[in-house]
Parts: C-alpha cells; structure tokens; sequence
C-alpha cells in the first residue's frame, strides 16, 4: 500500500472497498477516512463508481432472445394447425402448379409411368445404378447413425468402459457381417475399355474408363462413366451414361438415359430416350421404339420415334417420322422436307418454325410464340408483379403472425451480411445433395421429400426476410406487429422493383437469395443449437 | 430458486432428470445470456456462448463442489469459456501487458470523478464498457455483474491474485477516460482520470 504524506491512495481504497485489506490496514484507512476529507471523498466516489458500474451491468436493457428458451409445441393450438393448414395449401399449390403439369407433359410423351418420382428414380437402369451404391450408401449410414445413437446415449452411460465395449461390438458385428453379393460386373479401363465382339456380359456392366467401346453383348443395364461411349453391340438392358460423347450404333433393349456433350444414335433403341446433352443427333436410320426426351443446345431428329417427341433446346431441327405427338420449345424450329408427324405438333419459339413444302403433318401446326425478356408495354406484366408481390407479402406475413420468434432471429441473422451469404451459398449447394443421399439410403425417401418441400419453401421465404431487413433500413427499426408488416410491404415493394431490373435484377435476385438462405440456415442452427442445450 | 429446491433440482439432473435440466436452464440462462452479453462482442456471440456454456455445464455437472455457491461456478466456468472465446479470436489485444502492474496511476478527484459519473447514464457506461479492452471489460463484469471474489477472478483470467485489483482499478481508469472522452468540451471533468484527478498531487 503507498501512501502520499498522510493521505491513502485510490488503490488501498478500492481494495478497502472490496475488503481485501488485512484487517489493521482496513482500520487504519477507516479511521484516517474519517477525519481526512480528501480520503473520505475519494472513498465515497470509488464507492459511487462501483454502484454505478452494478447498475449498468445489472440492468436488463434488452430482452434475453425467445429462442433461447424453446418451448414444448402445443399440438392443439390454433397456430400450428393454421400453419399445417398453410402448408397443405402451399403443397396443394406446388403440386398443382409445378409438379402436375410437368408430369401430364411427361405423360404425353409416352412416359406413362404414374409417378414422376417412380419413372425417373426407380425405373430400369437409374434404380439399378444406384441400388450397387446403395449397399455401400446404407452401411455409411448405419454406422453414422449408431455413432449418433451412441454419442447421445454417452451422457447416460458414464461409463467409457462400457461405451467402448458398446462401440467395438456394433464395429465388430459390421465387420463380420456377410456382405451382399454384387448385383453387377464392375471394370474399370486401362485407360480404355473394350468388350470385344461375341463376348457376353451376364450381368448388369458399370464401367468406367477414357474410352469404352462395347462390341460385344452385355445382358443387363450398361452404366458408364467415360469420355466417349461406343455402343456397336447388344444391350438388353438400359444404358446409363455421363460421358463427353454418346454414340449408339447398336441395339438396346431398354431405355437410354444419360448426359453429354453429343449424342447420337444410329442403332434402334427399343424403349424410350432422355437425355440433357450439347448436340442431340438421330441418324436417318435410327430408330426409337418408346419416346423421346431432349434437353439440348442443338437438336437434329431425323431419326425415327415410334411415340412422343418432347425437345428443349435452343435450335431443333425435326426432320424424321413421329408416330405421337411431338411438343418442340427451341429459339428456333425448322421442320425439314422428310418430317412426317402423326400426331399433333406444338412449337414453342421466338419465331414461327421454318417449315419445309415436303413436311407431312397429321394435323395442323400449333405456334405459340415466347418472348425475350419482360413485356413492360403490357398491362398483365404489371398486374402479375402486384400479384407476386401480394403473394410474397401474405406469406411474409404468416410467418411474422404465426413464428413471430422465429421471424425476428431471421431478419436479426440478415445483419450478418457475409456470413449469411456464405452459409445461404451452403444450403443452396449441398441441401439437394442430402436430398439425394437421404433418396438412395435407409433414412428414406419420405424424408428426402420432406427436405426437398422444406428446401423450396426456403428459397421463396429468402425475399421475405430481406425484405423486411430492407424495409427496417428504410423506416428504422420496429417493434410492433403492424410496423413490423408496413416494413415487410415497403420492402418487399422494394425488392420486387430492383429484381425487374434490366441486366442488375437477376444479381439482385440471387444476392437477396443466398443472403436470406443464409439467415434462415443461421437462425434455424441457432434455434437447434438452444433446444440441444435444454433438452 | 431456493438453496434447497436448487440442491433437490441438481440432484435430479445428476440423476439424468431431463425435467430438472430444463428447470435450471430456464433458471439460470437468462443471467448467463447477460453476462456473455456484457462480455462479448455481439449478441450472436452471447447467444452461441449461452447454448454452449450450458452443454458444458450439463457435462461437468459431477465436477460442481456442493459445497461451494452453485452460481458462483455457474459464472467461472462462463467466464472461461467467454475469455477462451475471445483469446481464440485474437481479440484480446492487452493479453500481454507487462508493464500494468508497475503502471502509474493517476489519482482521481474525487469531485469530478462524482460530476462525471452524475454525467453518465447507464446506457453511456455500458457502451463505455464496450469500448475497453477485453481484459478491462472482463475484470469489471465478473466483479460487478457476476459478484466475483478476486480468487475467482484470478482463477478465471489466469492472473496471480495480487494483481486483480490493479485490473480492476486500470480497467476503472480505461473507462473514464472513454467516458469522459464522449463528453462534450464544456461537460468534460478534464481528461478522464488524468485530469480529473490531481487529488494526490494536491496531497503532496
């Protein structure tokens, strides 16, 4: 302790306030305080600051955040079976809107399987693909949710002893399990493939490799991963394939699907084709016994299709026999001398098709022109942008009545401009992914579903968080519910705006997507992580 | 929550009662939620410290000496964590401030000292607060949010006991001189401690 000629200083003080003196010192500075007026008016400031400093920390100046303290859900209550209600109207919507269509388009062009998900999930040598990986997929899955299991179940068994023991005999029990025999052949290049001419395959065949060729004959699906996939045998099968370039000049028995830079097929396949290619080519001497499918940036057809044709590309050029009907959406369709279709025929395109004298329709052309870009001069422009944004603002508005909590931690999380981003860049990128590895193992397909329902309703609610973050930046900040839906109306309005803009608009559209992702993403892990800690 | 519902609930959640857990989170989350509030930077922060503070808590329940004040190593290991927070951000600028024990320190005047705190709402000090060094900041929160003893604190800033009550009196100082800085010219009691004090100077 210093003392300056007969005077305490501020540190003796303080820690005479905080009784951390001996006890002589203490009594000592006590009694010097008492006649000091200098000591005794520093005491009682130091004092004064110590209250003052108790108040201000002491005092509750903001709300601890709601989702800190996640209550039981209240099964009854009249707001969740508004939100269930919301929710069956919403799917009802999605499904009617979005989903039926696509599939009554599917339907028509042969693929009359019913069920969009069945057909292109579960059907020929997609399913059969995936069921080789499923094994593997499943065993992953197990093992991560028995670790899950057993992590949760630690904090019950104290024990590590017993936990290990736990946890090498499920180890155990995995190992010594019989794995399942392989459903297919498996081969791989080096650095080439080829299945030379009067060699059988009787089995389903995966192969990967620079170059596959298959002269030869496989009697099941044929699934490639390849730069160039050659086909001059017999497939009994489907044949599945991502390469750089597809070529069929054999025969197939089952479907083709796949991706690539160009297809083209010179054999007969005896079932249906879809495929999302660069180049689509259908020899003159090609043949399709189902439908077709095409998403490309070119497509020639002037093969022959026994059913539908259904083409999505920026040029298509029809030039063949089609027995169905045949829908064309391109920039550009011209109809060639040696097209005959005998059904109807529909053309979707900035321009009416160029159609060739020679051309032999069944019935008469349906044209539909699209246009570039938005149609301000048109009144129906403007009408359907108050439209959606009515839309968006009821939706907005659900929530903020419904999850009030909730709406307030999401546009809170906007403010974290480059985290939300980053993590909104996140959830937009690896949710379909989960979506698809929850598809193919035992966690199922109805969760896979689910996730994919959340995961769209997700990206539509991203405007309306910012939205309300940009009407909150415009009015300052709210507290009650009807300013805080003045906001969101504002803002929302706003937003709407700027995305219409010419050439600005799509990256305003997409920065407002990944930033309210984002938040949502934070706010939902925050809430998860709240329910973690008092569960 | 009384001493004796406290020790019946810990017991319980010692016995894995679920129940008894949310019990004392609901008791005691929202006074921790404040001091992470005091403590760290940004209430994001405050709110993931809260959640993770509790999870350690849950695990090292078997750790907790009944005989010693639940709260106080409620706070202690909150403390912890929030200054492991901040040390793993590299925010704690005056980690190494070697000279802080031997650092002058000026004396206040005690009138002006008064006059600058009659000054300040409660509001200015808590953004004063928000303003020091981490290490300030701290040593003031666990010792007047927190009631911390100065072994406590010691313990829970990894600093030898003598020394606390130099924190706290430099963190006192760092404060002053922040809040005496927002003072407009004319309101200002000098600059801070420096010039508000002299009273030891007059002394001599």
């Amino acid at each position: 302790m210093t003392v300056f000629d007969t005077h305490f200083d501020e540190m003796a003080c303080l820690l005479y306030l905080d009784a951390q003196l001996e006890p002589a010192q203490a009594n000592e500075l006590r009694q010097h305080a008492a006649s000091c007026a200098k000591c005794g008016a520093l005491l009682h400031a130091l004092e004064g600051e110590g209250q003052t400093l108790r108040s201000a920390l002491i005092e509750a100046d903001e709300p601890v955040p709601a989702h800190l303290f996640p209550r039981k859900m209240q099964t009854n209550s009249w707001p969740w079976i508004a939100v269930l209600g919301f929710a069956a109207a919403g799917a009802y919507t999605l499904w009617s809107t979005v989903f039926e269509p696509i599939q009554a388009q599917f339907v028509q062009a042969g693929f009359n399987q019913d069920n969009v998900m069945t057909m292109l999930m579960f059907s020929g040598a997609f399913w059969k693909g995936w069921d080789t990986m499923r094994g593997i997929a499943e065993s992953l899955a197990l093992v991560t949710l028995g670790i899950l299991c057993l992590t949760l179940l630690r904090r019950r068994v104290r024990r590590s002893g017993a936990f290990a023991a736990v946890l090498g005999a499920i180890v155990l029990g995995m190992l010594a399990a019989p794995s399942g025999a392989s459903a297919a052949e498996v081969r791989h290049g080096d650095p080439n493939y080829e299945l030379p001419a009067g060699e059988v395959i009787h089995n389903d065949l995966i192969v990967a490799g620079d170059y596959v060729t298959i002269d030869g004959d496989v009697d099941g699906d044929l699934i490639a991963f390849t730069q160039a996939l050659i086909v001059n045998g017999h497939v009994k099968g489907d044949v599945l394939g991502w390469a750089k370039e597809i070529r069929i000049v054999g025969s197939v028995d089952g479907n083709v699907r796949g991706g690539s830079e160009t297809f083209q097929l010179e054999g007969t396949v005896a079932r249906n084709i879809t495929v999302w290619c660069g180049h689509v080519m259908l020899s003159p001497k090609s043949i399709v016994l189902g439908s077709v499918i095409l998403g490309a940036g070119d497509a020639e057809l002037n093969g022959a299709v026994a059913k539908d044709v259904m083409t999505y590309s920026s040029f298509a050029r029809l030039n063949g026999i089609t027995g169905g009907n045949t829908t064309a959406r391109a920039g550009r369709v011209v109809i060639g001398a040696e097209e005959q279709a005998r059904g109807t025929m529909k053309v979707e395109a900035h321009r009416p098709p160029s159609v060739d004298s020679g051309a032999k329709l069944a019935s008469p052309l349906q044209f539909t022109e699209v246009k570039h870009g938005h149609d301000y001069d048109s009144a129906g422009y403007y009408w359907h942008q108050v439209l959606k944004w009515g839309a968006s603002f009821l939706f907005g508005l659900a929530i903020l009545l419904l999850m009030p909590a909730f709406f307030a931690d999401v546009t809170h999380a906007t403010r974290l401009y480059g985290t939300a981003g980053g993590v909104g860049f996140l959830v937009l990128v690896a949710t379909p992914v989960l979506v698809l590895i929850m598809a193919v193992t035992i966690v199922g397909l109805g969760v896979s579903i689910s996730l994919a329902f959340l995961y769209v309703v997700a990206i539509y609610a991203a405007q309306i968080f910012i939205g309300a973050w940009v009407g909150e930046k415009l009015l300052g900040a709210a507290a009650g519910t009807g300013a805080i839906a003045g906001r969101l109306a504002l803002g929302l309005a706003l937003l709407r705006i700027l995305k219409q803009l010419p050439y600005a608009g799509p990256f305003i559209a997409a920065i407002a997507l990944l930033w309210g992702l984002g938040a949502i993403g934070l706010a939902m892990y925050r809430r998860t992580r709240s329910t973690l800690a008092v569960a | 929550m009384t001493s004796t519902e406290l020790t019946q609930t810990l017991e319980q959640v010692r016995g894995g009662s679920s129940e008894a857990w949310g019990e004392l989170y609901r008791e005691y989350a929202g006074a921790i939620f404040r001091f992470c509030r005091r403590v760290l930077p940004s209430k994001e922060d405050a709110e993931d410290a809260t959640t993770e503070i509790f999870m350690k808590v849950r695990n090292r329940l078997d750790q907790f000496d009944s005989s010693r004040p639940f709260t106080a190593w409620l706070y202690t290991v909150a403390s912890n964590h929030c200054w492991d927070m901040l040390r793993r951000r590299r925010i704690r600028q005056d980690l190494e401030t070697p000279d802080v024990e031997t650092m002058p320190l000026e004396h206040p005047d005690p009138s002006q000292l008064e006059q600058l705190l009659e000054q300040s709402t409660n509001e200015q000090v808590r953004a004063g607060l928000a303003k020091l060094s981490a290490r300030a900041r701290m040593a003031l929160v666990l010792r007047y949010f927190s009631d911390m003893s100065y072994n406590e604190i010691a313990d829970a800033l990894g600093v030898r006991r003598a020394f606390v009550g130099v924190l706290l009196l430099r963190a006192r100082h760092e404060l002053r001189e922040v809040l005496a800085a927002g003072k407009p010219k004319g309101e200002r009691s000098g600059s801070g401690s420096r010039a508000a004090g002299a009273v030891a100077g007059e002394a001599l």
